[in-house]
């Protein structure tokens, strides 16, 4: 999805236009539920999430700035963190109905990418790191997994699993600025 | 900045994006997020960084009314034919008991107002509320249904603009409060009730203050008002 196809829509949304709003949504919603979806494993909570992320889109347009990434990249971000909020009221609650389907399923480690990545140099950089470490971060942003529910999916010990995240976390800033 | 603050910066910045910061180390680092240019940029990057992953999912389209209930919530469009409005139930008396208990001045309201709307759809209405301010003036007159909550400004309401103001529910074990969506500051709006909550163990709803488009750490920032939960 391209920035040049994004930022003017926004620019629009930041003036009020809710014609480029709607067609940002348009654009954009599908790729941000997409995440959601994956992250809370729950329709009607990623439906909400990617409601309240637009309606802070369109809020705080005006404060898109460049270094935050592109837009698709900063409306996921917004998404994303609704999301993890929504997901830790549900773990608080440990509400029946909310809870991720077959956490331990092989389809849950399986975390091929459907579509190029628009950082071409993430993908490199996340190609280098040890299978383990990968699989520890992919873990935790894609299911929104905590330090110990890591361990619980990849029956290593806490500290182990810190240390695969950190350590991957590092790798992968040094190689990317590089 | 030195290197061991830059690469602890880096590392906390990184767990923040990731999620795996949590608790009160993630709200410590909010704080430092809001105060600290460096720690923000730093954030930011990270943002490009792990975000990046997400694009590469394969995209799901949303339901059509995800696009209808942001454009509900942010007023611009009037509440569909399919909207329900607060009403009289002609067979429901216990609900007309109930709200004898409420203020006088909050059941005149909503006598006032009930017949001004003619709903198309009949809903089955549990709970009822009236939020009023520290002079007991009703400000937002709410209704829960299996599905829906069903929310309308009063004209005692003198909305902050730009401020919003974001309900709750408030769970009786002391457990944090649920968000239940932005209240309108003028007309109705039609929330949908999530599913997963039920009423039993909820005996109160909160009124918060927040920045526009809803409380941005999942918590309330400002309760204003807290007002019973009735059912009917």
């Amino acid at each position: 999805m391209e920035q040049e196809t994004l930022f003017p829509l926004l620019r629009g949304t930041a003036q009020g236009n809710r014609e480029d709003f709607a067609e940002l949504y348009k654009v954009a919603s599908p790729q941000v539920f997409a995440v959601v979806l994956k992250l809370l494993k729950h329709k009607e909570l990623a439906e909400e999430a990617t409601q309240d992320a637009f309606i802070k889109v369109w809020h705080n347009a005006a404060n898109y700035q460049r270094a935050r990434g592109t837009v698709l990249t900063w409306i996921i971000s917004i998404a994303r963190y609704r999301a993890l909020d929504m997901l830790r009221y549900q773990r608080v609650r440990k509400t029946e109905d909310t809870e991720p389907d077959s956490m331990a399923s092989d389809e849950e480690n399986n975390f091929e990418l459907e579509a190029k990545l628009s950082h071409p140099k993430l993908e490199s950089c996340l190609d280098e790191l040890d299978a383990q470490q990968r699989q520890a971060i992919h873990l935790a942003y894609f299911n929104g997994l905590s330090h110990l529910e890591v361990v619980q999916h990849l029956s290593s010990p806490l500290g182990t699993i810190k240390s695969w995240i950190r350590r991957g976390l590092v790798s992968l800033q040094r190689c990317l600025s590089l | 900045m030195n290197y061991a603050k830059e690469t602890l910066c880096n590392a906390l910045a990184a767990e923040y994006v990731l999620g795996t910061l949590k608790g009160k180390a993630r709200q410590r680092y909010e704080t430092l997020m809001m105060e600290n240019q460096t720690i923000r940029e730093t954030t930011w990057l990270w943002e490009q960084h792990l975000n990046g992953l997400g694009e590469g999912l394969k995209p799901v389209q949303p339901p059509p009314s995800v696009w209808n209930n942001i454009q509900q919530k942010l007023g611009w469009v009037a509440q569909s034919d399919n909207v329900v409005t607060l009403k009289p139930e002609k067979s429901n008396s216990k609900r007309w008991q109930v709200l004898a208990g409420l203020s006088t001045a909050a059941v005149l309201l909503i006598v006032l107002l009930m017949p001004l709307t003619q709903p198309t759809v009949e809903p089955n209405i549990s709970s009822v509320a009236v939020v009023t301010d520290q002079a007991h003036q009703p400000l937002w007159l709410i209704e829960l249904s299996d599905n829906h909550i069903f929310t309308r400004a009063t004209s005692n309401l003198v909305a902050q603009q730009n401020k919003d103001y974001e309900l709750w529910m408030v769970p009786d074990d002391g457990s944090a409060p649920v968000s239940l969506g932005l209240l309108p500051k003028t007309g109705d709006v039609q929330l949908v009730r999530p599913s997963q909550l039920t009423l039993a163990g909820v005996s109160a709803l909160a009124v918060s203050l927040e920045p526009l488009g809803g409380s941005p750490s999942g918590s309330p920032t400002e309760v204003l008002y807290i007002s019973p939960l009735t059912k009917v």
